[in-house]
C-alpha cells in the first residue's frame, strides 16, 4: 500500500517518486503520518491558494507548526487582518526597494570567495550560501553585527523536525524561542533607538487604529529571520546543485550571465527549497471523491504541484529556457512568499559573482545529507569540487 | 467557467476559460498568455499582472484595495481609468465574457 510520509529521510532525499505516485494515484491523499491530506496536481492546490476562507492559515502555515506563532505572522493569518499587516510590510520588500542591494550582496559574494581563494573544494553551504544570507539580512534588517553565526544555526535548526517521533524535537523548540527572545530584544533596542528599518515600521505600524501586539512584531520578525536565512540560503544552495548536475546550463550562465534570472525560474520550478505548507479546512471539502472534514489538516505540496506534466512539459527535466511563469516555487495567493524581488536580486548577484570566479565545478559528494524537515529541502552540506 | 479575452499589445487575442475562484492572472499564466508576467505570485507586490479591462465590465469588479492603487501607481506602462491588477480580478461567473488589453511593457 502506498504511503506518504514528509518525516521520512526518503522523502527528505527524493521526494519526486512519491509525489508522481500521488498525483497519479492518489491526488486527494490521507497520509496518516503526517495526520493530514496532502493535495499534488498544480490546479487542486491553485484552487486552495485562492479559497483562503476554506483553506485557513490561521491554525499555522509550516507543516510542524511551532508553539504560540499561529496567529501572530503573516503566513498564519487570514485576509482582512493578514492584508493590512501584508501593507505594512511589503514596502520594505518592493523590487524598488531591494535594489539598494545589490551593491550589498556582490561585495559579500566576494568576500565569501575571497575566503576560499585558491582551495580545489569547499562547502558550498558554510562557505557561501550561510554567509551571504545572513550577512545581507543584517544589513536589510540593521541588525547589530554580533552573534551572526549563533542566528544562522538556530534559524536552521527551526525548521526541522525529528523524523522518529514525527514532531519537532526539544532542540528545534529550543532554537525558535531562542530567535523569539533574538527578536524580543531587537524590537527593545528598535524601542529605546528607532531607525529607518523595517523592525521600526513594525513597532510604529498601526492597524485600523492600533498598534500590532508586541508578540505579533516579535513572531514577524522571527519568521523573516528565518526565511530570510534559512530559505533563501537553502534556494542558493539548491541553485547551485542544479548548476553543478547540469554542467550545460551552468557553462551557458557563466559566458552569458543575463540568462541567471531565467535558470533562477526554472529551479523555483524544478526543485524550490519551499516543498510543503499546511493550511486547516473551515469547511467539509470534496475533492477528488475524497471528502475532507472541517478542522482537518490539509498538505499543499508546491514541490509536486510544480512536476504537474497538466502543467509543465516535461516536468522532470530541468530546462532553464523554459520560462516557468506561475510556478509555485513561492506559493502562491494572498500568500504568496513576500520576499521574492529580495530571493531573485539576491541570487542573481550572488551567482553573478559566483560564476564570474567559479565557473567550473562539481560535486564531490554521491549522496548529499538532507535536512530532516517536512516544509524545506536543500542539503546541509554540499561539497563542490572546483577547476 | 468563465471565458476571458486576451488582447495582448500587439493586437493578438486568447480566449481563456477560468475556473470560477480563481484569478484573471491564473487563467493568464495557466493557459500562456505572454503580456502578463505576474512576478509576485498573486499578492498584489509587484504590477506586472497589469491589464486595461473594458468599460463595460468596469462596473462588475470590486473596487481596488488600497494596496492594489498603490501598485496601480507604479506600473511599467501608463495607468488609465481602467487599469487594474489582473491578479486581483476574482473570476465569476458574472465576468463571463470578460475582455482585457494587456500594456506594452509589465517591468
Amino acid at each position: 500500500m502506498f504511503r506518504f510520509d514528509p518525516y521520512s529521510p526518503a522523502v527528505d532525499a527524493d521526494p519526486f517518486p512519491f509525489y508522481k505516485t500521488l498525483r497519479d494515484e492518489h491526488p486527494c491523499f490521507w497520509s496518516e503520518e503526517a495526520n493530514m491530506w496532502v493535495l499534488s496536481r498544480y490546479d487542486d492546490i491553485v484552487t486552495a491558494l485562492n479559497d483562503w476562507e476554506t483553506y485557513s492559515s490561521a491554525k499555522g502555515n509550516l507543516m510542524d507548526e511551532l508553539p504560540n506563532r499561529a496567529g501572530a505572522t503573516l503566513g498564519t493569518t487570514d485576509p482582512p487582518r493578514h492584508d493590512r499587516l501584508r501593507s505594512l510590510v511589503q514596502f520594505a520588500f518592493t523590487k524598488k526597494a531591494v535594489e539598494g542591494l545589490v551593491d550589498p550582496v556582490r561585495a559579500s559574494a566576494n568576500r565569501a570567495l575571497d575566503a576560499v581563494k585558491g582551495e580545489r573544494s569547499f562547502d558550498f553551504v558554510a562557505d557561501f550560501s550561510s554567509k551571504v544570507t545572513v550577512d545581507v539580512l543584517f544589513g536589510l534588517f540593521n541588525l547589530p553585527r554580533e552573534n551572526e553565526r549563533e542566528v544562522r544555526d538556530k534559524a536552521v535548526l527551526m525548521v526541522q523536525s525529528d523524523p522518529k517521533t514525527r514532531q519537532k524535537g526539544p532542540e528545534h523548540i529550543a532554537a525558535f524561542q531562542w530567535m523569539g527572545d533574538y527578536a524580543r530584544q531587537m524590537v527593545e533596542l528598535r524601542k529605546r533607538e528607532p531607525g529607518d528599518d523595517l523592525i521600526t515600521a513594525l513597532i510604529q505600524a498601526e492597524i485600523d487604529g492600533e498598534k500590532l501586539a508586541d508578540r505579533e512584531v516579535q513572531m514577524t520578525i522571527t519568521t523573516l529571520i528565518m526565511a530570510g536565512i534559512e530559505s533563501l540560503s537553502g534556494f542558493l544552495t539548491m541553485f547551485a546543485l542544479n548548476l553543478a548536475d547540469h554542467a550545460d546550463a551552468r557553462r551557458r550562465l557563466a559566458s552569458n550571465p543575463a540568462l541567471i534570472p531565467d535558470a533562477i525560474e526554472e529551479s523555483l520550478r524544478f526543485n524550490t527549497s519551499a516543498q510543503r505548507f499546511r493550511r486547516c479546512l473551515q469547511k467539509d471539502t470534496v475533492v477528488h471523491g475524497q471528502t475532507m472534514r472541517e478542522g482537518d489538516f490539509v498538505c499543499l505540496a508546491y514541490g509536486a504541484g510544480n512536476r504537474d506534466e497538466r502543467q509543465f512539459r516535461n516536468p522532470d527535466v530541468y530546462d532553464i529556457d523554459r520560462k516557468p511563469k506561475g510556478h509555485l516555487g513561492f506559493g502562491g495567493g494572498v500568500h504568496a512568499c513576500l520576499g521574492t524581488s529580495f530571493a531573485r536580486l539576491a541570487t542573481r548577484v550572488a551567482f553573478e559573482e559566483f560564476l564570474k570566479r567559479v565557473p567550473e565545478f562539481a560535486r564531490v559528494q554521491e549522496h548529499l545529507p538532507w535536512m530532516p524537515s517536512t516544509t524545506f529541502r536543500s542539503p546541509t552540506r554540499l561539497d563542490l569540487a572546483v577547476a | 467557467m468563465a471565458k476571458v479575452t486576451f488582447i495582448e499589445h500587439g493586437g493578438a487575442e486568447q480566449v481563456v476559460d477560468i475556473p470560477e475562484g480563481w484569478t484573471v492572472m491564473q487563467g493568464a499564466v495557466r493557459n500562456g498568455v505572454e503580456g502578463i508576467e505576474a512576478e509576485c505570485g498573486g499578492s498584489c507586490a509587484c504590477a506586472t499582472c497589469h491589464c486595461y479591462v473594458e468599460e463595460e465590465f468596469l462596473d462588475r469588479l470590486a473596487p481596488p484595495s488600497q494596496t492594489e492603487e498603490e501598485m496601480l501607481d507604479s506600473t511599467a506602462s501608463e495607468r488609465r481609468p481602467n487599469s487594474r491588477l489582473s491578479c486581483q480580478i476574482k473570476v465569476t461567473s458574472a465576468l463571463d465574457g470578460l475582455v482585457v488589453r494587456l500594456p506594452e511593457a509589465q517591468s
